[in-house]
């Protein structure tokens, strides 16, 4: 009965760990998808994502706003950082034909 | 109790959405479930009581991050790219890292408690619920203010990203005839048209 | 925990709850009411007579990315813009200034764009 209520009580931990979850899947994205460059981009931001949900949990539970601020800039970070990451990969497709993560090996292009 | 059935909905769909992301064979339905995944996000932040955020989720991330990555798959044009070979050479690694992160995070998690000295220690704390001002007042009394150098330097940030993305993508075409209408319109009659007098039988030089 | 203001949010529950069933009756209907004749050739692409030359997916044009990104950042900027409108009497100058600074780097990077040439379509 007692972890009945713990299931229904939705505590810290719970939202900690969905997004321990989250990054651990971000993190499994890196690794498997080595042919396609667009998928790790989006696992950088599911990992993003799951710092953010951090954020906003302690917030939440200590009461203080300035969790909730450094998560907008977290996202303002991510967002400059998809651009970015999709125009070095847009570049990247022009020079090579590919976005395979194998055929980066070169220092210079 | 409907907090925790919207609770386990909400990060059920966020959980298996990201599963998706990352699984998916076409670039498209990764990108699909992505957008699935940030809503679900923001169905959490509400039920946090970060409501701006969530917000911000919606309209920045399903807005625009999701639709650019989505534009960036149709321009590219890649078909479908075949995980399984991936997952066979990179599974043991992958396994071991992950489930280690997974098994040392949540075991952090679940013992975490929050230290009662931690509550002095607050910057800005939230106010009680029945007060008049809302998160996104809260949030705009100490972003501008407090926080002045870090907003400033997301301006900055967010300049690079504007800058970097033109000078990596922009090509001019070569010999691409443009219409320049300050020209057009600056143009005099004495500029285009010479009235000639052609005496006879000598013909136009 | 349970947060007293959830309660705000019962009205966009009820309007997701509505959506979803007109939706799913709608779907459901038609399966219904319509004849079912499933055939290849009905999902097949069609163009005037002859087999399809090439995929229904075309390549965009990279300038379809470049707004992409121009509407990001100044969605951003929007997003900073928020908060900021609604706090301004309590933020006093200081806060109105921070953001005229900021409004300022982008605008640097707006009129960048635009010699640049980022922005016509040719």
């Amino acid at each position: 009965m007692a972890e009945y209520e713990q299931l229904l009580n939705i505590g810290m931990a719970h939202y900690l760990t969905v997004s321990a979850i989250l990054f651990v899947l971000g993190v499994f994205g890196i690794f498997l998808n080595k042919r396609n460059m667009i998928v790790i981009l989006m696992s950088i931001e599911l990992i993003l994502l799951s710092v953010v949900i951090n954020m906003v949990t302690f917030s939440s539970y200590l009461q203080d706003l300035t969790g909730q601020v450094f998560a907008m800039f977290i996202l303002t970070v991510a967002a400059a950082e998809a651009a970015i990451g999709l125009a070095i990969l847009i570049t990247f497709f022009r020079n090579k034909g590919s976005i395979a993560v194998e055929d980066i090996r070169a220092m210079k292009g | 109790m409907i907090e925790a059935l919207a609770f386990y909905m909400f990060a059920t769909i966020l959980i298996m959405s990201a599963l998706m992301v990352i699984t998916a064979r076409n670039p498209v339905y990764a990108v699909l479930f992505l957008i699935l995944a940030f809503f679900n996000a923001a169905g959490l932040f509400i039920l946090l009581g970060a409501e701006f955020i969530a917000m911000i989720l919606v309209i920045v991330y399903v807005g625009a991050v999701a639709v650019l990555f989505l534009f960036v798959v149709m321009m590219l044009n890649i078909g479908q790219s075949n995980v399984k070979t991936g997952l066979v050479k990179y599974m043991p690694v992958g396994a071991l890292v992950g489930f280690t992160l997974l098994g040392e995070l949540i075991w952090l998690y679940t013992s975490w408690d929050i230290s009662k000295y931690a509550v002095h220690q607050r910057l800005a704390p939230i106010l009680a619920e029945d007060s008049e001002i809302s998160n996104t007042h809260a949030l705009g009394e100490i972003l501008y203010t407090n926080n002045v150098y870090l907003f400033q330097l997301s301006g900055l940030i967010l300049l690079v990203a504007m800058i970097g993305a033109i000078v990596l993508t922009l090509r001019s075409r070569k010999g691409v005839r443009k219409q320049t209408i300050s020209e057009q319109v600056s143009r005099e009659r004495s500029d285009v048209i010479e009235v000639k007098h052609v005496g006879f039988g000598k013909g136009v030089q | 925990m349970e947060q007293a203001f959830l309660i705000d949010y019962f009205p966009i529950f009820v309007f997701i709850m509505i959506a979803i069933g007109i939706s799913t009756m709608a779907i459901i209907a038609s399966w219904i009411v319509g004849r079912q004749k499933p055939d290849d050739e009905k999902t097949s692409p069609y163009e005037c007579g002859f087999e399809p030359f090439e995929d229904a997916r075309g390549k965009f044009d990279v300038r379809f990315y470049l707004v992409a990104i121009l509407f990001i950042i100044f969605d951003l900027e929007v997003a900073f813009l928020f908060p900021w409108a609604v706090s301004l009497g309590s933020i006093g100058l200081f806060g109105f200034w921070s953001m005229v600074v900021f409004l300022a780097v982008l605008t640097i990077g707006f009129i960048y764009e635009w010699k640049k040439g980022a922005l016509e379509w040719e």
